[in-house]
């Protein structure tokens, strides 16, 4: 049966091809264009995965991550980042924002950087959650 | 205090040059910058036998985000947060928008490289900004005009007075931006036709009653514990505070918006409008509180 995967990207083109991947690999898609719409639709929508833009307006991925990753009832849900922001900056950003006292967060599952061809979306998606 | 900031550029004249110098705000509460660029409708537009030119408006947005994404990296990896916002339209309606959904606490821009004239056509993106921003707008400027303006900003502001609300609203605003501000200037231009009177007599009372509203002000500043001094210029207002600054060492230029509507400033031109094109300072312009 189809999983619950949420799509943040400010980028209606990227949602749109994000979201395609995703319904093909018969699983159910949601969107959200930045941080802060996404953070309202885990808490409601509940996704078995979250495929995560960083650099977006009202709130960043980072942040969110963040939240996520610190929050007990959130911090389970799988999260793929999927950026222009390298992986280097985006875990260096989580680690000055750790000695902000902000507290440590773990790695993402899963890190690719933009752009990324269809067939290894799919791929991923499947080795994340079948 | 600014949490905030909008970053409106054209990349040719606003680099991260300028945002390095803004990191100084940090230490008065900044954690957050969102770029913006904006493809103007023209560049983008219907032409005849090519028609919308979307070809076009993806390189542009793809450059952008390039840069964007090299800036971004840069700032994250210092902890601040950053957001991003690529767009096609008119400048001043776009900036406007993405400043109220953000909610920042200023904007800021470069100085355009339009000529008077072509303002006077086109309408200038500052004056319609100033006119239409409900938060302070920082024009900055390129450094080589000026080095002592570049690294903090905030470190020596020149307030330009004409004691209008505007500018009463300015004192207020440095007041609360304290923990930058090493030592405030306050400067008054009188006009030269403003005091062309009958006696030597009337010379100097308008040059006593700047100073002791002047003096006024440097009190709030000084109640505040940031170090003040007042200062009279005669001349043209414009070249007056610029000579001011330059002479004070000046960082920055902070003034009140003028609130005449956009036709008076179209024909005749305001003070603020003219400092924040022609001033070698960075300028803040602060409005005034809208009904």
């Amino acid at each position: 049966m189809g999983k619950k995967v949420l799509v943040v990207d400010d980028d209606p083109d990227v949602r749109l091809f994000n979201t395609t991947v995703v319904e093909e690999n018969g699983h159910t898609p949601i969107e959200a264009a930045n941080g802060e719409e996404a953070l309202q639709m885990i808490r409601s929508e509940a996704p078995d995965l979250v495929i995560l833009d960083v650099l977006m307006p009202r709130q960043s991925g980072i942040r969110l991550y963040r939240q996520l990753k610190t929050d007990a009832s959130m911090k389970d849900i799988k999260v793929m980042v999927l950026s222009g922001i390298n992986k280097k900056s985006f875990l260096k950003s989580q680690q000055a924002l750790s000695e902000f006292g902000g507290g440590d967060v773990p790695e993402p599952e899963i890190y690719l950087e933009k752009p990324v061809d269809a067939d290894v979306l799919a791929a991923t998606i499947r080795k994340a959650i079948g | 205090m600014i949490k905030k900031i909008l970053f409106v550029t054209k990349f040719e004249e606003l680099g991260f040059d300028a945002i390095k110098s803004l990191l100084s705000l940090r230490e008065s509460g900044l954690e957050h910058i969102v770029f913006m660029y904006v493809i103007e409708r023209e560049k983008v537009a219907m032409r005849r036998g090519i028609g919308y030119q979307k070809d076009e408006e993806i390189r542009l947005k793809e450059a952008a985000n390039i840069r964007f994404i090299d800036w971004a990296e840069r700032l994250f990896e210092i902890g601040m947060e950053v957001g991003v916002y690529i767009q096609v339209g008119g400048m001043a309606a776009e900036v406007v928008k993405a400043a109220r959904k953000e909610e920042a606490d200023l904007v800021v821009i470069g100085r355009s490289g339009k000529s008077s004239l072509e303002q006077f056509y086109s309408g200038s993106t500052v004056t319609e900004l100033i006119r239409r921003l409900p938060v302070p707008t920082l024009v900055y400027k390129p450094v080589p005009e000026n080095p002592f303006a570049f690294g903090k900003p905030f470190q020596r502001p020149l307030l330009a007075t004409d004691w209008s609300p505007a500018s009463r609203k300015a004192v207020d605003y440095l007041i609360g931006m304290k923990p930058l501000i090493e030592e405030v200037r306050v400067v008054h231009v009188i006009d030269e036709n403003a005091i062309e009177g009958p006696t030597v007599m009337d010379a100097q009372k308008a040059r006593k009653d700047a100073k002791a509203k002047m003096e006024e002000i440097c009190g709030r500043f000084e109640a505040a514990g940031i170090d003040a001094r007042s200062h009279v210029y005669v001349g043209a207002p414009a070249e007056g505070v610029e000579k001011a600054a330059r002479e004070c060492l000046a960082t920055m230029v902070a003034l009140g918006s003028s609130s005449k509507n956009r036709w008076v400033e179209r024909w005749i031109g305001s003070v603020p409008q003219e400092i924040a094109e022609k001033s070698a300072y960075p300028t803040l312009l602060i409005p005034p509180d809208r009904k």
